[in-house]
């Protein structure tokens, strides 16, 4: 295989990784309001699970991690998930009920810093600064896959994988859970007083964006094998905060479109171009600072997104739209189980 | 026990770097409502401006250099304002937007700084100090310039909000930003007022800390933003007093701590304290109705 179709699926992998991360911070933030600046944290925490527990035991391969288990392929990538969502349970029973959201983001980027901090440091826990190699191919004895071979099947798995998550985060998003999770978004005080219990429902936003988080980490570190902390720098997340924001947040097919102009063109495109002679790392800033500055642009002009949330309409306003008068509308239109509205009769859903 | 009084010492200097730089935090924060991520970049950037002033042209003397170094910080922080987060402030009522915008704004600074001077680490140009015995502790002349610095900026801080007509509009601007406007106090020019005091403080604490730390790294104003917020919510966010003593509380256990366990977790001990803080006493020590 040619080198260019090389980076081509490497791409592809990055496509399809991060918008299975744009849907986990997209739930968090686009649909709860929860401003998770911690995000790459959970990314990484599930990162390093997948590959602990999918590699064999440490002794003798000159790295030190904890846990070896050596489990095959989905099973490794779940634990992750999950080890990512246990975290978020912690964080969100020690700050979600207590803080204010910008006093929770404050504490949320506090402890993406201390998490970097620790399993830098800590060099028994994932083999610290170093991090971890030669984490073992998913399935690659089993359909005898070579090095080449290798990365067009797993970009092509990582995107059935993104398909089936979008599917159960569109089943989300649409059901009453997914409802009540914008109303909170767009006024928890009013969630609150219907009834609703503000707190149960961010956590349950928590644990799914998180488990979301832990997944797409554990595709990466399958995907190349090994990962270290300077691929989860603090400032990472804002990566994918670009990936919703441009691509249109509360929307899961605006999310894949983030991922592809975001994270393929901005972020790994540019990788490929050859270095300033003189200036090494020099593209790297400049490419970092165009993100910062595309998302400002983006927030300003048009801070809905590229592909807008959609909005549906309740049987309500429909029926008025119709021109029907107040008892058709009653006999017409029986009243739908309708949880909370966010606005004036108007109701928002998801692709 | 010598090892003790001298990280008690240590830990005097970063409580001095700490309370100018939390305070600084806290103004903008009471004033503007939403917190500002690219504070760290402030400081870093601040301490940038020194360096260039000291050390690459004029060779100006640290502490001149250093006064320049935060009002340049300090303009470029009303600008920023002006041009960038106030529009977006007005703009969208939810503090979500700005907060992304500062959050961006920290990664463009800090990539600015990194185009310019590089990753590697920098030196101020200094005349070698004698360390002083000072009772139990061994201090350089600059960390004690630092510590006067800090306790003058912090009581010019309490005289400011307490008798100047600039000092209780920022209060009241602080308590209802809409009753202020009400009565007759221009929000703008405070808001400006407060965004340069806010960028000289973060100058002068990042070049402080560059001083302190000997050495200037791009991404040290970014580590140390996260003992700031530490000293603020322990402090009581929005409270500038309890900043103040936020800051001299976390400053004193990060570096004691340094002494007894490996200075590499001083972080994970100012992160601790945050925590049991949050369990006990979510408010912070010295909370303000409204603002936790």
């Amino acid at each position: 295989m040619s080198a260019f179709w090389y980076y081509v699926f490497t791409l592809v992998f990055f496509l399809f990784d991060y918008f299975i991360l744009a849907m986990g911070l997209n739930i968090q933030y686009g649909e709860t309001g929860i401003l998770n600046f911690a995000y790459i944290g959970f990314v990484a925490v599930g990162a390093y699970i997948t590959g602990v527990t999918g590699m064999p035991s440490s002794a003798g391969t000159g790295q030190q991690y904890i846990l070896g288990w050596g489990l095959p392929f989905p099973i490794n990538l779940i634990l992750g998930g999950l080890t990512a969502s246990a975290l978020a349970l912690v964080v969100a029973l020690i700050a979600l009920r207590r803080l204010r959201t910008d006093y929770l983001a404050v504490v949320l980027i506090s402890l993406s810093l201390v998490l970097y901090d620790v399993i830098n440091n800590y060099v028994p826990l994932f083999n610290g600064a170093d991090g971890l190699y030669n984490v073992p191919e998913p399935l690659a004895g089993f359909f005898k896959l070579t090095t080449n071979s290798f990365v067009p099947f797993f970009a092509m798995l990582t995107g059935v994988v993104a398909v089936i998550m979008w599917w159960v985060m569109s089943r989300i998003t649409k059901a009453p859970l997914g409802r009540t999770l914008r109303a909170i978004r767009d006024d928890d005080g009013v969630a609150a007083t219907l009834g609703k219990s503000v707190f149960r429902y961010k956590l349950t936003s928590m644990l799914i964006g998180s488990f979301y988080a832990g997944v797409g980490g554990g595709l990466i570190i399958q995907f190349g094998g090994s990962f270290n902390p300077t691929a989860w720098l603090p400032g990472e997340t804002f990566v994918v905060f670009a990936v919703i924001l441009v691509g249109g947040v509360g929307n899961n097919i605006g999310l894949l479109v983030g991922a592809l102009l975001v994270e393929t063109l901005l972020i790994h495109l540019p990788a490929f171009l050859p270095s300033i002679p003189g200036h090494p790392g020099l593209i790297e800033y400049i490419d970092t600072m165009v993100v910062g500055v595309l998302l400002m642009v983006m927030l300003w002009f048009r801070p809905q997104g590229v592909v807008p949330e959609r909005i549906r309409r309740s049987p309500f306003t429909l029926a008025k739209r119709s021109g029907q008068t107040l008892d058709d509308r009653a006999v017409v239109v029986p009243v739908a189980p309708v949880e909370i509205t966010t606005a004036v009769g108007q109701e928002t859903t998801n692709g | 026990m010598t090892l003790f009084w001298l990280s008690v010492g240590f830990g005097f200097v970063t409580a001095s770097v700490l309370a100018i730089s939390a305070v600084g935090l806290s103004l903008q924060f009471g004033i503007t409502n939403y917190i500002n991520f690219a504070y760290g970049d402030f400081m870093a950037l601040g301490a940038y401006f020194t360096y260039v002033l000291n050390a690459e042209f004029f060779h100006l003397n640290i502490w001149i250099a250093l006064v320049f170094g935060s009002l340049l910080m300090g303009i470029l922080a009303v600008l920023l304002n002006q041009f960038l987060l106030s529009p977006f402030a007005r703009r969208f009522s939810k503090s979500f937007y700005v907060m992304i915008v500062t959050f961006g704004l920290s990664l463009i600074i800090l990539n600015v700084i990194y185009s310019i001077w590089g990753p590697n680490v920098r030196n101020y140009t200094m005349p070698l100090e004698h360390v002083l015995h000072i009772g139990p502790f061994l201090l350089t002349r600059d960390q004690l310039i630092v510590m006067a610095a800090a306790v003058l900026m912090m009581l010019g801080v309490h005289l400011m909000l307490k008798t100047t007509r600039l000092g209780k509009s920022m209060r009241a601007m602080s308590d209802n930003t809409t009753l202020a406007m009400t009565s007759g106090i221009d929000t703008r020019r405070i808001t400006t007022v407060t965004w340069f005091l806010s960028g000289t403080m973060a100058g002068i604490a990042g070049s402080v800390l560059g001083i302190a730390e000997g050495n200037l790294t791009p991404a040290a104003g970014e580590l140390f933003l996260f003992v700031i917020f530490a000293a603020v919510i322990v402090g009581g966010v929005g409270s500038i007093y309890g900043a103040m003593a936020g800051a001299v509380l976390i400053g004193m256990a990060t570096e004691v701590s340094a002494a007894f366990i490996n200075p590499a977790w001083k972080l994970d001990v100012a992160f601790v304290i945050l925590i049991i803080t949050l369990l006990v006493r979510p408010t912070g020590l010295f909370s303000r109705p409204g603002k936790g």
